[in-house]
């Protein structure tokens, strides 16, 4: 099968495709414009919450199922990216959007940080250990740190505005996390179709043979996990403001799942996934929030039938519709 | 001051011997597939919860519901194996790890649900006493959870080293498909090493909730300290987990006592993260050949 799919694969790559099809990318998000005016309150908190999702679940894709890495650190990236927003706001005053960039900027360096054992050669279940082991020492820190981040009661972030356009209401923030969400999926797009993704696949697919080739892995590896790290920080902030209230809870094991769910629904290594799986994802549990451990269920279960039934996720339902949606930054297994 | 190391010594052999335990039932999985299960954590949770159910429940003595709950854990980790890992044996090792841990959470799910936040306490079957040797505090639990833990490792090394089964492991372990063409039944001893696993990870589950509290969560506490154990130990070495458990036990109670409470929660990760970033093959591990 692999022989025939990959060259049906490669021939849509090419740019013999037609580009009208890629409207809908434009379209999209200009036809999500006037939502906001025909949902309540609580619809319109988890449109945001899904918006939100769509930053972390873009930058986790882009190291495990671009770059192929084990990497769990993503709630590590996301915790980090929440606490510098809410603690530039609720100790230096500052507004929300100032914080947007330091956040990233954390986020990646966190990054820089995560690819400091991949370097030294740790890779496959031994780097996943290793980072999830990173991640649970960043929520005790944030447990431990009471002075700055309120321990585990948490800290409350205060509202902020965007010159004078209130940024307390969720109709407003809406706006903002939506330039933010199609910004870093636009920007992704970019990296992902360049000379970097390429390289990315290179070493997914065999790292020996992508050094053998010239492609220097290493620089790869932290780029990879730096800019993961930066669009999951962006994600952070989206989430300080979104909530108003940060607590070491909300970065555990449970999160990480969730965010594992995200991409493995939407599909790995794909772009379109990783929106598809926010949607999906996000809306599920809170369907379902009055029954606690219900949703740890549910995103078991999903998680177990895509790997034996859906291996490439929603999105490889979603290209048989459209070859639009066809990954192109995923090349075999 | 350094009057209370040996009592600190003691406590964390006692501790560290359940480290081990978990640690060596990680290894019995591994070392057979080659896998690690990013679920077993949650395997421990369900087979203290088993016991709990067998004794609590159902009302059986504590030895009985013991055995009833290995028993339950081993069908369980079979089927596992059998419906859920083996079809995506040779997939990348993203999917087996997703696999597991998945499959964690939906015990941690139904746990949840089941028993929600409620603590639940797993009843002594022996009095609660302690003697005293000298300057050292010796509990019961002490005592209980050593010797079984010691009676499982002896168990483990006769079967490894001094039974047959022990060269199908090893052969199995460096070449799946050379085992099976030398007659082995490599299905048939996978599927019954993911039981032993999950068994021998019930096992420390129930003796861990002989002094803690149940609770849906405690698999992840146990599955950072079991990966810790085997790292510092090596990957894939049964003496390895066993002195990685014990060592991070005796750690955890003297970095506790004599240089900040913080390190009863933090060795772990932070042996982790020091052992794979300063000699990954841990203390007996062999350095892995790069396979290209």
């Amino acid at each position: 099968m692999s022989g025939e799919g990959r060259a049906e694969s490669r021939r849509s790559a090419s740019a013999s495709r037609p580009r009208s099809g890629r409207l809908i990318f434009w379209l999209a998000p200009l036809a999500l414009l006037p939502l906001p005016l025909f949902l309540n309150q609580y619809q319109q908190y988890v449109l945001n919450l899904i918006l939100m999702y769509v930053p972390v679940g873009v930058g986790f894709n882009v190291v495990v199922g671009n770059l192929g890495q084990l990497a769990f650190s993503n709630v590590a990236f996301f915790g980090l990216g929440g606490y510098t927003a809410g603690i530039l706001m609720a100790k230096l005053g500052l507004p929300w959007w100032a914080t947007v960039l330091p956040a990233g900027i954390m986020g990646a360096v966190a990054g820089c940080a995560a690819s400091v054992p991949a370097l030294r050669g740790v890779r496959s279940f031994s780097l996943a250990i290793m980072t999830l082991a990173f991640g649970e020492l960043m929520r005790w820190t944030y447990i431990r740190s009471e002075w700055l981040t309120g321990g585990s009661m948490g800290m409350a972030v205060p509202a902020s505005d965007l010159f004078g356009w209130r940024l307390d209401l969720e109709s407003h923030k809406f706006y903002v996390f939506l330039v933010l969400a199609v910004a870093v999926v636009i920007a992704t797009d970019r990296l992902l179709r360049s000379r970097v993704g390429r390289a990315f696949i290179a070493i997914k697919d065999n790292e020996v043979a992508a050094a053998a080739m010239g492609v220097p892995t290493g620089r790869y590896y932290v780029l990879g996990l730096a800019w993961s790290g930066f669009v999951v920080g962006i994600g952070g902030s989206m989430y300080a403001l979104l909530v108003g209230h940060l607590s070491p809870d909300s970065f555990n094991l449970i999160e990480l799942i969730l965010e594992f769910a995200i991409i493995m629904v939407g599909g790995l290594g794909s772009l379109a996934g990783s929106v598809v799986g926010a949607v999906v994802i996000t809306a599920t549990p809170e369907i379902f929030s009055n029954f606690p451990g219900f949703e740890e269920l549910i995103f078991g279960l999903l998680i177990v039938l895509v790997i034996l039934v859906l291996p490439r996720g929603l999105a490889s339902l979603l290209a048989r519709l459209h070859p639009v949606f066809r990954d192109r930054y995923y090349e075999g297994a | 001051m350094l009057m209370m190391t040996p009592q600190l010594v003691v406590s964390g052999i006692s501790t560290g011997m359940l480290y081990a335990v978990v640690a060596l039932s990680m290894t019995v999985v591994y070392k057979a597939t080659t896998v690690v299960n990013f679920g077993h954590g949650d395997l421990v949770m369900a087979g203290a919860y088993a016991a709990f159910v067998f004794t609590a429940g159902i009302g059986l003595p504590f030895v009985p519901a013991l055995v009833l709950a290995l028993g339950a854990l081993f069908l369980f980790g079979l089927a596992m194996q059998r419906a859920l890992i083996e079809p995506i044996l040779t997939g990348p090792h993203l999917s087996l790890a997703m696999m597991a841990l998945a499959v964690g959470n939906v015990l941690r799910g139904a746990a949840r649900l089941e028993w929600g936040n409620e603590t639940l306490m797993l009843a002594r079957p022996y009095p609660q006493t302690s003697f005293l040797l000298g300057p050292i505090v010796l509990t019961m639990d002490d005592i209980v959870i050593s010797a079984v833990v010691l009676l499982l490792l002896l168990a483990l090394f006769v079967v490894f080293h001094l039974s047959p089964l022990g060269k199908v492991v090893q052969a199995v372990f460096q070449t799946q498909r050379g085992a099976a063409l030398v007659g082995i039944n490599v299905r048939a001893f996978h599927g019954t090493m993911w039981g032993t696993g999950a068994a021998l990870g019930a096992a420390g589950g129930a003796l861990l909730a002989l002094n803690t509290a149940l609770t849906p969560d405690m698999g992840a506490w146990t599955l950072v300290r079991g990966f810790a154990a085997m790292t510092l130990g090596g990957f894939g070495s049964l003496y390895g987990a066993v002195v990685g458990g014990l060592l991070l036990g005796i750690m955890e109670k003297l970095l506790g006592f004599y240089v900040s409470t913080a390190f009863i929660d933090i060795t772990a990760y932070v042996v982790t993260i020091v052992v794979l970033l300063v000699r990954p093959q841990g203390l007996f591990g062999r350095v892995a050949g790069r396979s290209v």
